[in-house]
């Protein structure tokens, strides 16, 4: 019966956000989700509970005090519980930052664990470094990139997926593993689902509790807007669009 | 001295992680140190592309994972305090630099594209893609060591000098790890690399089954072009190699031409097509993003249009 601590973030959707005339990024009308990865984390924990015939999985996050919705969303994925550790300045951390709050917090609330799961990367800025960061602070084995996953007899066993094709590995637990997509297919919540989510138990632990300066060790210069949008030019299916699309590639000398 | 590391598991790998740490070495007075696995690159060829110093990482047991040289390395690391250490943004590389930056209490700027030396600020300054890639990010660390992760063929290969001389020295096996490696499973069939195509055909989320791709596959051959497709295909449904898979987390693309079908345009996936000269899509819907982030495109249905494509192309 293990019990699995699922790291998840409250991101931006990138999808929302735009690019202002002076190629600022323009967060003016984005919405947030739980990052794209972190579902597979969430969920990957919890179907190992259920195959482990019962423990629990506790998420955990930080973020600033507006992140709490994305605890009441990972709360209808399934997961028991959940800590949030909450503060204004935990806005743009760096990995290294976040890797160092996720560590404390573990340590201190949550001294018996077989399993941490995380997803490959974040959706904001895929990184990929907190997993490993995290294992290496909280001392215990990382493996990486797994596509499949299975806990038997205090070992995990992992496909990890590699450039040059796939290793099988084990490593005794407790662990870590950060999961790829296609390691499962998230739930999409009910709305029985975040009813119960309302009723779980969510622990909020303010900055002060914790006894880390959490201090970063890189600079962010700038953040802007990538350029990547074109003429746009949208043309009918009918014989004069075909005709013209056709025409256009031939004209733009990238075929013959 | 200051002083400049690569970390690198092929032959590749290294020579492209010395050509990314001679952009830095000159304005850094930085020497060039090469931390190569065995059957790799030699250490004569390190040294005749830029390496002052090479070390030769042990050969490791059967069943232990790159990963295992990291008390290796990180001793190393520790008594030698380079400003700068480098690996490729490959799985083994991404995971190897953040346990290293973490044991080192290190910054690490993760798949970075761009690099130079602030002397003002005595900075290394990097840019990575953020959001997906709607937005670049830079960043500046004055701190030291800074662990930067490089994805494969974002940079130069170093070109080889004549006359060059370093030093070269075998580092000791590193004690056994936690991560065992029980089986590995080889690629069973690698696709064709399309990351030179000079035309590529896209499949996105719009075809409804596998045996339709032959369909995208027919306006490749009349265009003489490769085909790729966007994650959801290579990663959800499996209806092609992972090798094709276009995007953020999958191959970056600069082809002459780029045909979106079926393609909504998210930004993960047309990030790893910035790189191409014109950009154009066919999807049925006409407020796909796809639209705005190409030159031209057809609103239509693709199993109508692309046959009327490739008959347009025969004309």
């Amino acid at each position: 019966m293990p019990t699995v601590v699922a790291c998840f973030k409250w991101v931006v959707d990138e999808a929302y956000i735009r690019r202002s005339a002076g190629g600022a990024l323009d967060f003016s009308s984005v919405d947030y989700k739980i990052g794209e990865y972190d579902r597979n984390a969430i969920e990957e924990a919890v179907r190992l509970r259920d195959a482990g015939g019962g423990g629990s999985v506790i998420g955990v996050t930080l973020g600033p005090p507006e992140s709490a919705k994305g605890v009441k969303d990972a709360l209808s994925r399934g997961m028991d519980q959940a800590i949030f550790i909450s503060d204004a300045s935990f806005k743009d951390l760096e990995p290294s930052q976040t890797a160092a709050i996720l560590a404390e917090i573990i340590r201190a609330r949550i001294p018996q664990f077989d399993l941490v799961t995380c997803g490959e990367g974040s959706s904001d800025l895929y990184a990929q470094q907190v997993g490993p960061r995290l294992a290496e602070l909280l001392s215990i084995p990382c493996v990486c990139f797994v596509q499949k996953l299975a806990l038997e007899g205090g070992k995990l066993r992992a496909e990890r997926r590699v450039e040059d094709g796939v290793e099988v590995v084990e490593a005794p637990l407790p662990a870590l593993v950060t999961v790829l997509p296609d390691i499962n297919t998230p739930r999409i919540p009910g709305v029985k689902d975040t009813l119960m989510a309302g009723k779980k138990p969510a622990t909020i632990v303010k900055r002060e509790e914790l006894s880390g300066s959490f201090e970063g060790s890189l600079k962010t210069a700038a953040m802007t807007a990538s350029s990547m949008e074109r003429t746009g030019e949208k043309l009918a299916a009918d014989a004069a669009g075909i005709a013209r699309f056709v025409d256009s590639l031939r004209k733009s000398g990238v075929i013959q | 001295m200051a002083g400049i590391w690569i970390v690198a598991e092929t032959r590749e790998q290294a020579l492209e992680l010395l050509g990314t740490g001679s952009l830095l070495a000159p304005d850094m007075g930085a020497t060039l140190t090469a931390v190569v696995s065995k059957g790799s690159a030699s250490p004569e060829e390190c040294i005749s592309r830029g390496a002052d110093e090479v070390l030769m990482l042990a050969e490791l047991a059967p069943g232990e994972p790159f990963g295992a040289h990291l008390p290796v390395i990180e001793k190393e690391a520790r008594a030698a305090s380079p400003d700068v250490i480098l690996f490729s943004a490959t799985a083994r590389g991404k995971e190897t630099a953040a346990r290293l930056a973490a044991r080192r209490g290190a910054g690490l700027c993760s798949a970075c594209t761009a690099i130079s030396f602030d002397k003002a600020s005595n900075a290394v300054v990097m840019e990575r893609i953020a959001y997906g890639g709607a937005a670049t990010q830079k960043l500046a660390s004055s701190a030291r060591p800074v662990l930067i992760t490089v994805p494969p063929r974002s940079f130069e290969p170093a070109g080889a000098l004549d006359g060059r001389q370093g030093k070269t020295r075998e580092l000791p096996a590193p004690p056994p790890s936690a991560v065992k490696i029980v089986e590995r499973k080889p690629k069973e069939k690698v696709a064709k690399d399309i990351t030179e195509a000079r035309v590529i055909v896209c499949a996105g989320r719009g075809f409804d089954k596998k045996e339709d791709l032959a369909l995208a596959r027919q306006l490749a051959d009349a265009l003489g072009g490769e085909l790729g497709a966007t994650r959801p295909l290579t990663e959800e449904v499996h209806w092609l190699p992972e090798d094709l898979c276009i995007g953020l987390s999958g191959i970056q693309v600069k082809p002459e031409l780029y045909v979106g079908l079926g393609v909504s345009g998210q930004v993960q996936h047309m990030t790893g097509v910035r790189g191409a000269k014109i950009v154009c899509a066919v999807n049925r819907d006409e407020n796909a993003p796809i639209f705005a982030l190409s030159d031209f495109g057809i609103v239509g249905n693709l199993y109508e249009v692309v046959p009327k494509i490739i008959e347009e192309l025969k004309k």
